[in-house]
């Protein structure tokens, strides 16, 4: 990962565009995770860690990033700034300098030149600083927006560091035309204008204008005697100056000129513009709303609830190939776990010559002696046994090993009728609490154990509740 | 280091030890079933934060013979202060040989220092048969809770209480399936009251799992914010040839793009949801409103869906934001009657589709389809106009929202979206009402909102997200 704001942000943008697509359970969980990695290492997780973090983990990239899309549209765009840059600086000081050695080459239209050339560079970093993009299109047309809002901001700056690039390389080009013209032509320089200034105040304009210069090359500030010397009027005689050798003796002033007032002020603009746009990259990083996310997921815990075991299909088989079966004839009815208590239903309870109780509060040799005494009431017959259970409390273990027991004290061929009894047990026990019971009766055996509903009285509806008998 | 707490979920078969578990572990994927032997081994649910273990719950099979544990326990126990070390020794006893599989498993967490939480079902009559294997839990000296859940619809948890408090330290009520999150936190507190060591990290736990819940509301918002940007801004485009242009009527052109775009709508919702649901860690919920695009109810589009969600002119006025809600307003005024339309193409579309799909009513400003130029025909179909199906798919996420956040995940039932009787965004302050409005408003033309006015949109949203959830509390 590079130290290029510029760099880092795209980055970050386009990492947090492909972010908005993930679940926000994981992200908390990749986040949390490197935070607490930097905490290990005794580092502050900041932008650059975390993407080179995540790239490190992503292996080489096999396509280029839209970072390097973006970048490199930039670069072309900078790129032909830069080469319009040469063409025209050289250009324009070739139209400068022209002199078909008729008229000489005019001080100051180079000056008027050179105000146009500050002015422009400076309302192009005007036009960055106040966000104006009448650049727009080209943005466009060279695919050099991501296409995200954040980017968007910068592009003011970007183009503006262009822009001064171009400039830069205009003033290079202009500078190098003009030191090849002054050395393969004899250029004639004067000045000339219609105002009625006199060589004085002109001396003292150009004086001014020398003076960043003055005490590193006296020569590039021509003095009195040569500006007195070099005026010309263009309805004057061209050969009336004393000494041809005179006109040429501008160029230095020229040369200077051009690299202080046109090659500087870009320079600097263009280091502003750079400056800028470092500092407002990494401000739109710092500010940008996925860095106050991604700080908060780094800040906060990562909770994992225990929801790792997954076991909802592993149900146990619920099919219920058992159906009931009509109550068997019986004269023996054992409650199993206090099923039929308080009072036991009174068509169950009729005609019964033997109830017994087992399971529940009962201890285990009751349960034992509950089976013998069966087994004696019944004797070598096989006959039917009711037995007793709350439809609610689902079939144990212990009722299984209970019925296992019965099965060998009692005659072959006994079977059971197991009889579910809801909570209010004149009515039906609901479906789903039936179905564990058939399943449990599949069990054991179907030979041995059905289950069977009991008889339920029907109430009149028009004799109330505690009239019935 | 203290160890975390452990608690071991325990109790009679079918009594809803799985529930209990699967609504504080957040996890609805543990097998729940009205079938004893549903849960055949214990398992162990940990809460983490950053890999570090809050506490763990477990998850035990149901006692499956008490009253056979019990006669073995007290032939081999000479004085109460051996009780521990007999339980232990019956464990020892009988691991692996078949006959105590289901107490092995439960047993064995409580004597490697579980807390018990005992749960019995308080819509059953109690009964004293579970007398045995409370004795059972007694012995293993272990801090106690006993917790009545609820299944069915009767209420017998009176009783409960007043026969668990002789056995249990603490005795709490706790609808696995219905009851609201703050008292899963009170349940969990009251866990850490069990052993002094074990208030801190129950503390924290429900610290931590109380700042999800919020992390979880705004992450919602934005999950909600962005679908809603996504379905206001699409539009659906079909580029013809000159041969294929006079292949297809205008009249069936608009009707494919109108069908597109309300399937990419539907979907787009349907996502939304799924999203929603798997950041509350519902993975498996059942929504039968997914398939029936033809059902009234449940369509995006129906006319059901308007009237429980949309907003009055009223509301749109005072959404503040000048353009867009008088043209959603006016937009609404004029395709209200077909007759207003301005082609016979559009009315013919309005009037066979009828009055079911209210979306027709949008069909007006939302179709466009250009003459053939350079070869080429395009049409289009949306962005729709209409901001009141907006306020429709905001209503219906957050709908939905609020039944996933309350949704615990012991429940098993299909999610049923009913339809709001009252309009409960009335009550959403003006500022949030003109930040939803300025966003629809920008993405029906088109324009991306920038990270600022998506920040605000997703409060706005989070706003209406506490005003419904205000709304459905004082309601019921």
């Amino acid at each position: 990962m590079t130290d290029s704001p510029l760099r880092l942000l795209l980055e970050f943008d386009a990492q947090a565009q492909r972010d908005r697509s993930q679940p926000p359970t994981f992200l908390h969980r990749r986040d949390r995770k490197f935070a607490l990695i930097c905490e290990k290492q005794g580092t502050t997780p900041d932008a650059n860690r975390w993407l080179t973090h995540l790239n490190r983990l992503s292996g080489p990239r096999a396509t280029p990033a839209s970072t390097d899309r973006t970048l490199r549209a930039w670069r072309r765009i900078t790129g032909g700034f830069a080469a319009i840059g040469v063409i025209a600086g050289m250009l324009t000081m070739a139209g400068l300098l022209f002199y078909d050695g008729g008229l000489r080459i005019n001080i100051t239209v180079l000056l008027a030149f050179v105000v146009l050339h500050l002015a422009l560079a400076l309302f192009t970093t005007l036009q960055s600083l106040a966000g104006w993009q009448p650049w727009r299109w080209l943005i466009r047309r060279f695919g050099a927006d991501p296409g995200n809002g954040v980017f968007k901001k910068l592009h003011p700056v970007l183009m503006a560091r262009a822009a001064h690039l171009g400039g830069i390389t205009f003033a290079i080009a202009g500078l190098i035309t003009l030191l090849v013209m002054v050395v393969i032509q004899d250029l004639a320089f004067g000045w000339s204008t219609t105002l009625e200034t006199a060589a004085t105040s002109y001396h003292r304009l150009i004086d001014a204008i020398a003076t960043p210069w003055g005490w590193l090359w006296p020569a590039a500030t021509p003095d009195l005697a040569l500006i007195e010397a070099t005026r010309f009027f263009r309805a004057g005689d061209p050969g009336e100056s004393p000494d041809p050798a005179l006109w040429g003796q501008w160029w230095p002033f020229v040369t200077m000129l051009w690299a202080t007032w046109v090659l500087l002020p870009r320079a600097f603009l263009w280091l502003l513009a750079s400056a800028q746009t470092r500092q407002k990259a990494r401000r739109l990083l710092a500010s940008h709303p996925a860095m106050h996310a991604l700080m908060y997921r780094m800040e906060t815990p990562a909770l994992d609830t225990g929801n790792d075991h997954h076991d909802a299909d592993d149900l146990p088989d619920t099919e219920a190939r058992n159906n009931l079966l009509p109550l068997p004839e019986s004269d023996t009815l054992l409650c199993w776990a206090g099923a039929g208590e308080p009072e036991l239903p009174a068509a169950l309870q009729s005609g019964k010559q033997l109830i017994v109780r087992a399971g529940g509060r009962a201890s285990l040799a009751d349960d034992d002696r509950a089976l013998n005494r069966i087994a004696e009431h019944l004797g070598t017959r096989a006959g039917a046994v009711i037995l007793l259970v709350r439809c609610w409390e689902p079939p144990t273990g212990e009722l299984q090993d209970f019925l296992e027991s019965a099965r060998g004290t009692w005659p072959n061929g006994s079977r059971i009728a197991l009889v579910p009894l809801a909570a209010d047990s004149n009515r039906e026990p609901d479906a789903p609490r039936l179905q564990p019971w058939l399943r449990f009766a599949e069990r054991v055996g179907r030979e041995f154990v059905q289950v069977s509903l009991p008889p339920f009285q029907r109430r009149d509806p028009y004799i109330p509740v505690g009239d019935q008998s | 280091m203290i160890q975390a707490p452990t608690f071991a979920v325990v109790g009679h078969p079918n009594k809803g030890k799985s529930s209990v578990v699967a609504t504080l572990s957040q996890n609805d994927a543990i097998a729940i079933a009205l079938e004893p032997g549903t849960t055949r081994k214990r398992q162990a649910y940990p809460l983490k934060v950053d890999g570090q273990t809050l506490y763990t719950l477990i998850d035990t099979p149901g006692f499956q013979r008490p009253r056979r544990v019990l006669e073995w326990l007290e032939a081999h126990s000479v004085s109460a202060s051996d009780h521990a070390d007999t339980v232990g020794a019956f464990v020892t006893q009988h691991q692996g040989d078949g006959r105590f599989t289901d107490e092995c498993e439960l047993l064995t967490p409580l004597l490697d220092g579980a807390g018990i939480i005992y749960v019995v079902d308080g819509s059953v009559p109690y009964s004293t048969e579970h007398e045995a294997e409370m004795t059972i839990l007694r012995w293993t000296g272990r801090p106690s809770l006993a917790l009545i859940n609820s299944i069915g619809a009767d209420d017998y948890s009176d009783t409960w209480q007043a026969a668990l408090g002789q056995f249990f330290q603490v005795v709490r009520r706790f609808d696995a399936v219905r009851a609201p999150f703050d008292q899963h936190l009170s349940l969990l507190r009251a866990f850490g009251q069990l052993e002094p060591d074990w208030e801190a990290p129950l503390e924290q736990a429900t610290h931590y799992l109380s700042g999800q819940r919020q992390q979880r509301r705004r992450q919602a918002a934005t999950l909600i914010a962005r679908a809603l940007e996504d379905m206001m801004s699409f539009q659906e485009k079909r580029t013809l040839t000159a041969n294929q242009a006079s292949e297809t009527s205008d009249g069936s052109l608009a009707d494919q793009l109108r069908q597109h775009w309300y399937r990419h709508q539907r979907k787009r919702e349907q996502s939304l949801r799924v999203d929603i649901e798997h950041l509350y860690q519902h993975q498996r919920i059942r929504r039968q409103e997914a398939e029936l695009q033809w059902h009234s109810e449940h369509d995006l589009f129906s006319e059901d869906s308007r009237n429980a969600w949309a907003v009055s002119k009223r509301y749109l006025a005072t959404a503040g934001f000048g353009a867009g809600a008088v043209s959603g307003a006016g937009i609404d005024a004029l395709t209200f009657g077909s007759s207003l339309g301005t082609g016979a193409l559009v009315g013919g579309l309005i009037g066979a589709a009828g009055s079911y799909f209210y979306g027709d009513r949008l069909a007006l400003p939302a179709l466009s389809i250009g003459v053939l130029r350079d070869g080429l025909k395009t049409a289009t179909f949306g962005p729709v106009q209409d901001s009141q199906f907006g306020y429709v798919v905001l209503g219906r996420a957050v709908d939905h929202w609020w039944h996933i956040s309350h949704r615990n995940h012991a429940g098993r039932d299909l999610l049923d979206l009913e339809p709001a009787d009252h309009h409960w965004l009335e009550s959403l302050g003006k500022t949030s009402r003109q930040d939803i409005q300025r966003a629809f408003d920008k993405c029906r033309k088109r324009r991306p909102l920038d990270e600022r006015q998506r920040e605000k949109f997703t409060s706005a949203i989070e706003q209406a997200m506490a005003v419904y959830d205000d709304w459905r509390l004082n309601r019921t």
